[in-house]
């Protein structure tokens, strides 16, 4: 009888999928190999208007990627930074740059990409009133204070004394300092040019941009919904394929990922979690899974609790007590790699295997220098962390296995939010270990080491644990003054392994980005930012 | 009649004023920095911070906050996020979607409610109610979220492969009505289970009543007996429920508009609550409280229309 029952209802799904079937290549038939054509991809509600100034999210700058193109472009496979639209970036000195531009790009409404538009977009930027984010960015550039003395204080310039027009093509900037890495930064999307249209209503420009990139906005930013962009046919760089890509707004990643698979859009680059176990099988070859630009710590605060966190060997038993190895495949499926050097393996001037020892999991030699050491007070260790951000079975399993292999007690604690726990270190109502991470804003061996572990970096950077350390300062400004790459590099591995020998934080593990296609498309290329790179996508 | 309706509606008002200071008060004791919040995972510029921090007065006191933004209420002024939005805009962006979605889902919880509990209680015991109470139960049992992703891969995907795209994955504009049918049925699913347990009940009752037995012995057709005198009874506490439920529903979807990526007032609490908005969460949440009140409003009025006895001075 129950045989009977689903032989009936198996006939009927075949002849169902039989009929699907027909209709379905009758549809395929006229889009086939046809260059052109629309996509959807997935995308998150960017959180500012769509300026490069003003934005310092994953969202916003996917956007933007499409939209703009910079100075300087980074290479999908090696992060090299290589030119765009500069003809040429020269220095003597690491301190002056002459920056020449190509012929031949214009904005979406035709007017020239010139020198005067990036200065008009940089002095945007550097100017406190306007509260971008990307602010910081141009602290290093001459006269930047005048625009940014601070709050209470009027902005007594309008322009940065450091930028200088030489020609339509051609213009300079003068740094405060010397900064051999100015070139790679450049191609961070605080430093996008901006047309003239953009100075009459800033706030309207951000809902519908005028770019120099391969795509145009097609109608302004529908928010919640979606953005849309069509092809831009003047572009100078290499054109578009596609006609044109909607960024579709979801809130859940789970519902993006089902609507891939109905091949309703076709590129998501952030998989939900739920979907890696079963992606590749799915998905296949149109699954991509590479290393990412974020790193995980476990923070210490240095200066507000040295009794416990002041000796280094305390900080490198607890790195050495730690099984990264384990950690990244049984709670991560594989979506993140055990660290072992705190620049990202991404990265130019990354070194294989430089943490040594202490990136190596030895649960008695980290037991020797705990005891060595004499613990901490109270032989008590709390583990903080925020609890919207799927961050709570990690650090459990850290605080497990200190627990197993210190017999320290550890206790993870759970705040509402990032922001909760960095006003907490802040005002230091809160003296115990945390969890942190960095992605880099462009890549740079430098970028993994001032913005979170420099004097600057207390306030104005990811320094939670204030660790000061004057010869890690004095190597990473010889490196900003060094005009060769190579040297200049050598400096920064040396700054690296300052760290390394002091362990502010522990690195425990580098991201990896995990994203699909749908059948649909092909040539997806995922870059480092974990940005899609949609100029080249075409149609199956 | 109309006495009571002014009355009524006057009495909203400090209601209303009391929901804005409480929640006002709410957000702010949650604490949460929504410029943090705007920076992500990476510390805010403090300069930027703080230029932010004083465009938006977040560093006055607190009553100095609320008295702002009332002030700015009552000039029709809801404030704005610290991106730059209207906090207006967002809720009148966003309400349609929610008020589509409520519609369908009212309606069908509404009519296959109360359809299937009728049928239910007209044939205690057999079969169908049976059924009907079987699957309502199934319905109460399993959380919402794990119906609604299973309905959406069923449905959406694995449908969708066989040729029948009918229940689209994720809300388009584009599909029309088609889009809120799924979501619309999953956010029902629960009251509507609710509905038909009550309707039957209700009417089981109500059909034993000495009244009903004499419109019987008259020798009245059945279904009048039923319609018009059983069930207009029998339909109070099922009209309060569904008028409580409205208001449930214009506010309440958060999963089920998360699931089918529908971004009306759910979508909208939900981001709020994530960026430390607090302007947008009074701003909507005291939208809600008067549909609320506009809803049990409205179903104190209906009682009057079901029940003749009751009335209104």
């Amino acid at each position: 009888m129950r045989g009977a029952t689903s032989a009936k209802w198996v006939a009927g799904a075949v002849i169902v999928a039989m009929a699907a079937t027909a209709c379905s290549t009758s549809k395929e038939g006229d889009g086939k190999a046809k260059s052109g054509g629309n996509i959807t991809v997935v995308l998150g509600e960017p959180q500012h208007g769509l300026i490069g100034q003003n934005t310092a999210e994953s969202e916003g700058a996917e956007v933007l990627n499409a939209l703009f193109t910079g100075l300087v472009d980074y290479d999908n496979k090696t992060n090299e930074p290589k030119l765009a639209v500069a003809e040429s970036i020269e220095t003597q000195d690491s301190k002056t740059w002459t920056i020449k531009l190509k012929d031949g790009y214009t904005f979406h409404n035709g007017e020239k990409v010139d020198a005067q538009s990036f200065v008009r977009a940089w002095n945007w930027g550097a100017n406190q009133d306007n509260a971008a984010e990307g602010l910081p960015f141009f602290s290093k550039i001459e006269g930047s204070d005048e625009l940014a003395p601070g709050k209470d204080k009027k902005p007594t310039a309008t322009e940065l004394k450091g930028l200088k027009v030489v020609d339509e093509k051609t213009f300079t900037v003068t740094l405060k300092a010397p900064f051999s890495q100015f070139k790679t930064m450049l191609g961070y999307n605080a430093f996008y040019p901006l047309p003239k249209a953009f100075e009459a209503d800033p706030k309207k420009f951000g809902e519908a941009p005028i770019g120099n990139g391969p795509f145009q906005m097609d109608g302004a930013w529908e928010h919640n919904k979606q953005i849309k962009v069509k092809r831009f046919e003047n572009y100078a760089g290499g054109k578009a394929k596609l006609d044109g890509v909607t960024f579709k707004i979801y809130d859940n990643l789970d519902t993006a990922y089902n609507d891939l698979r109905a091949d309703t859009i076709q590129i998501v680059d952030k998989l939900p979690t739920s979907a890696m176990a079963t992606v590749s099988q799915e998905f296949g070859e149109r699954y991509i899974y590479k290393p990412e630009s974020g790193v995980g710590y476990v923070g210490l605060p240095l200066s507000t609790n040295p009794e416990a966190f002041g000796k280094v060997e305390i900080r490198k038993a607890i790195s050495m007590a730690i099984d990264r190895e384990a950690l990244t495949k049984t709670i991560f499926n594989g979506t993140r790699k055990p660290a072992d050097d705190f620049i990202n393996p991404i990265i130019p001037g990354y070194r294989k295997g430089a943490l040594g020892e202490v990136g190596t999991y030895n649960p008695t030699k980290a037991k020797e220098l705990w005891t060595q050491a004499g613990g901490v007070p109270g032989n008590k260790i709390e583990l903080g962390y925020n609890a919207d951000g799927g961050h709570k079975e990690w650090i459990e399993a850290v605080a497990n296995q200190l627990k197993a292999n210190l017999g320290v007690e550890v206790t993870a604690k759970p705040f509402a939010k990032f922001g909760d726990m960095l006003t907490d270190l802040g005002d230091k109502k809160y003296k115990g270990a945390f969890r942190m991470a960095w992605s880099m804003d462009y890549p740079a061996a430098e970028n993994y080491l001032r913005p979170i572990f420099s004097k600057v970096a207390i306030d104005h950077g990811s320094n939670y644990g204030g660790y000061v350390n004057e010869e890690f300062e004095k190597l990473m400004d010889e490196a900003d003054k060094t005009v060769d790459p190579a040297a200049s590099l050598k400096l920064y591995q040396q700054a690296d392994d300052i760290i390394i020998r002091d362990l502010p934080y522990i690195p425990v593990f580098t991201y990896m980005s995990s994203s699909a296609y749908s059948k649909s498309v092909k040539n997806v290329e995922i870059d480092a930012q974990g940005r899609m790179d949609l100029a080249n996508v075409e149609l199956n | 009649m109309g006495r009571y309706l002014i009355r009524r509606l006057i009495q909203a008002i400090p209601v209303l004023l009391g929901a804005t200071f409480l929640i006002y008060f709410l957000t702010f004791a949650l604490g949460g920095d929504p410029v943090q919040a705007l920076a992500g995972e990476k510390k805010a510029d403090p300069l930027v911070a703080a230029m932010l921090r004083e465009k938006y007065h977040l560093d006055d006191p607190f009553l100095v906050q609320y008295w702002n933004y009332l002030t700015g209420v009552l000039q029709g002024n809801l404030g704005e996020t610290l991106n730059g939005r209207q906090v207006l805009d967002l809720i009148t962006e966003a309400f349609p979607y929610t008020v589509n979605l409520a519609i369908v889902a009212f309606a069908i919880e509404a009519l296959v409610g109360v359809t299937a509990g009728i049928m239910a209680a007209l044939r205690r015991g057999k079969f169908l109610d049976q059924l009907v109470l079987l699957s309502t139960l199934l319905v109460i049992s399993i959380p919402v979220f794990v119906t609604g992703f299973v309905l959406q891969l069923l449905l959406g995907v694995e449908l969708k492969e066989l040729g029948f795209d009918f229940f689209p994955v994720s809300f388009n504009e584009s599909d029309g009505f088609k889009a809120y049918l799924l979501p619309g049925f999953i956010l029902a699913s629960t009251s509507l289970a609710y509905v038909t347990r009550l309707t039957r009940t209700s009417l089981m009752e109500t059909m034993r009543a000495d009244y009903v037995r004499t419109a019987v012995a008259k020798g009245l057709p059945r279904r009048r007996v039923v319609v018009n005198h059983a069930l207009r009874n029998a339909l109070i506490p099922i009209v309060t429920f569904l008028g409580a439920d409205l208001g449930s529903l214009m506010g309440g979807a958060v999963i089920t508009e998360n699931i089918f990526n529908i971004n009306g007032i759910g979508g909208l609490i939900a981001q709020a609550i994530r960026l430390d908005q607090g302007t947008v969460l009074v701003g909507v949440v005291t939208l809600l409280v008067l549909v609320y009140l506009l809803a049990n409003l409205i179903v104190d009025l209906l009682y009057a229309v079901l029940d003749p006895r009751i009335r209104y001075a």
